[in-house]
């Protein structure tokens, strides 16, 4: 069959406005659309991976051809990003069809096709104010699935991430604007092409603007504030997406336009600096946490600040080493919000200290969590490991001694506030009574897949790298970004 | 000139706005006070004093009269999309006045980081 990029849009826009539709006949079938599109995204991502490889896929949307048109590039990188999301939006809805039982179904896996479409059209697009067109669908479908369960927190939570992500939008526009009027072009390969025309006084308030534009959706330190709010009071399926999916989009325009508009050096030692900070704070902010979720949400920051740093040193070795991270963040944060939804259920809290002894109770959802927190400390043999020790001497080849140090020293307390739960959960006394409920078999199952993925990537990791090396080289390689962006 | 100036100045009323005011009904309209700001401030890019539309059928008209019709698009687009987050906001505003009986963002902050 002959599939093409345009489907990873096209495709959850379509069923996210036939899911309301649909939910008036009935709602089981509300449920299965989103699992059936996902699958068959997954099958056009897999299937246009080695097309992808080979050579860039450019998809000419309406006839108009680059520059003038809106093109959608799909690269090496593209499809490493693209495959993961399918693969994870699978997962989460794997996990939501039994955890999601409170009515408005309909709006909820319509909110989800929504964030997968935008999510998606940000990773493809090749131009940049379509990109602002899906970065707002991603947010604003974001924000409405903050408040989902309609409690006063979740109300409060998507305020601020509104208030806050509107600001981003605000300042992402206004360096398209920037962009337009000192080089004509809207797409980012003739950008790209023509910017070093561009006097740097321009230069450096676009760059400015766009890493705060996106500086706010990928949590970097100071504009991530919403994040902890956001993360704890969505649903915990939720927590999943905004970890594995949102974010790493917004991580991705903001690494594209880094290496591909700016090339000069200060920029990537102001995102290693900003890295650093973010990955400090918010890992000694997660030490104080007294609420799961918000731990996790804290965590997710500080692993974000530890991808930025990578990308900041900005060597070949050290790109690889980010995206490596990239996808164990996406997989193994996943499945500690998954693991943390069951746990929080089945305490009936979100508090920390009401999971004692549930390792007991609750032996496999436990052992899920266990096997998450474990890899993302970075212990072999899980996958947490090998990019952690990735990132580290790729760090240390840079020459950012002072950064290998803090990063290990965040290591520790993040071994120590994951150890702390975990240990809870094992050796505590049982305190809870809930020997009625039982994590359902389709939740086990979401969860499975991902331990074993994690497993299978600590084993073998020569097999995932295979395919960071091109995503990398398709990151780094302006040259060849340009070349075949424009169609030449 | 006096169009970027304008601009730039709904830009900063609206942050002022949103960063000063207590009620978050006023926050929600700074916010959309700073969107028609990029808007207009998107849309006097393109414009030329004089221009008119660039229809290149009609004779005797050269591309120095014609105005830039991309950022006119862009702008459609942004309105639309704000248009949608004030919607989404002022239906979270609801939602915390039913919760909190107030409107005061003071009153309303519970979760902090």
């Amino acid at each position: 069959m002959n599939f093409s990029p345009v489907h990873f849009i096209a495709v959850p826009l379509f069923a996210a406005f036939l899911i309301p539709i649909v939910g008036r006949f009935s709602k089981e079938a509300v449920k299965l659309i989103p699992g059936l599109v996902l699958l068959y995204l997954s099958y056009v991502a897999i299937s246009l991976y080695p097309i992808a490889l080979q050579k860039p896929i450019v998809e000419i949307i309406a006839g108009f051809k680059p520059p003038f048109g809106i093109s959608l590039y799909f690269g090496p990188l593209a499809a490493f990003l693209v495959t993961m999301v399918m693969l994870i939006g699978l997962v989460i809805w794997l996990y939501s069809y039994k955890f999601i039982i409170r009515e408005p179904l309909e709006k909820y896996y319509m909110l989800f096709m929504l964030v997968i479409a935008g999510a998606t059209g940000i990773m493809i697009t090749g131009d940049i104010f379509n990109m602002f067109v899906f970065l707002e669908i991603t947010s604003i479908a974001a924000y409405s699935l903050t408040a989902f369960l309609r409690d006063k927190d979740g109300a409060e939570a998507a305020f601020k991430y509104l208030l806050i992500g509107s600001f981003s939008s605000t300042f992402y526009l206004l360096a398209v604007m920037l962009i337009y009027a000192n080089t004509g072009t809207l797409n980012i390969a003739d950008i790209a092409a023509k910017m070093q025309t561009v006097p740097n006084q321009p230069k450096i308030f676009i760059m400015i603007l766009f890493l705060v534009g996106f500086g706010i959706e990928s949590e970097l330190f100071p504009l991530n504030g919403w994040a902890p709010d956001a993360y704890s009071q969505a649903p915990s399926p939720i927590g999943g997406v905004f970890g594995g999916i949102v974010v790493k989009a917004s991580t991705y325009a903001m690494m594209r336009f880094a290496f591909v508009l700016f090339n000069f050096h200060s920029m990537f030692e102001l995102i290693l600096v900003l890295g650093v900070i973010t990955m400090l704070i918010a890992e000694m902010s997660a030490m104080r946490q007294q609420q799961i979720k918000r731990m996790l949400a804290f965590s997710s920051i500080g692993q974000m600040g530890l991808i930025m740093i990578a990308f900041g040193v900005g060597t070949d070795a050290s790109v690889r080493a980010a995206l490596f991270q990239v996808f164990n963040h996406a997989v193994i944060k996943t499945l500690l919000f998954l693991a943390a939804g069951y746990l929080v259920f089945h305490s009936g809290s979100k508090k920390i200290s009401a999971l004692d002894g549930l390792g007991h109770n609750k032996p496999i959802t436990s052992f899920f969590f266990a096997l998450g927190a474990l890899a993302i400390i970075g212990l072999p043999p899980f996958s947490g490991f090998w990019s952690k020790l990735y990132i580290l001497t790729s760090v240390a080849k840079g020459g950012f001694l002072a950064s290998v140090v803090l990063i290990l020293f965040s290591g520790i307390i993040e071994a120590i506030y994951y150890l702390r739960v975990v240990g809870r959960l094992y050796f505590k006394k049982d305190v809870s009574q809930d020997n009625v409920r039982r994590t359902p078999i389709s939740g086990l199952v979401a969860m499975g897949i991902l331990a074993v993925v994690i497993l299978y990537v600590g084993l073998y990791p020569h097999q995932i790298i295979d395919l960071i090396k091109p995503a990398a080289h398709d990151l780094v390689d302006k040259a060849a970004y340009i070349k075949y962006g424009l169609l030449h | 000139m006096i169009y970027y100036i304008t601009a730039i100045l709904l830009i900063l009323i609206g942050m002022y706005a949103v960063l000063t005011k207590k009620n978050i009904i006023k926050i929600v309209i700074g916010l959309s006070i700073v969107d028609s700001g990029v808007n207009l401030l998107l849309i006097s890019i393109g414009y030329i004093k004089n221009g008119t539309a660039p229809i290149f059928s009609v004779k005797g008209l050269t591309p120095d009269k014609m105005v830039d019709p991309v950022p006119q698009a862009l702008v459609l687009t942004a309105i639309v999309i704000g248009l949608g987050v004030t919607a989404v906001a002022l239906s979270l505003v609801i939602r915390l006045y039913d919760h909190h009986k107030t409107l005061n963002i003071d009153k309303i902050r519970k979760l902090k980081w």
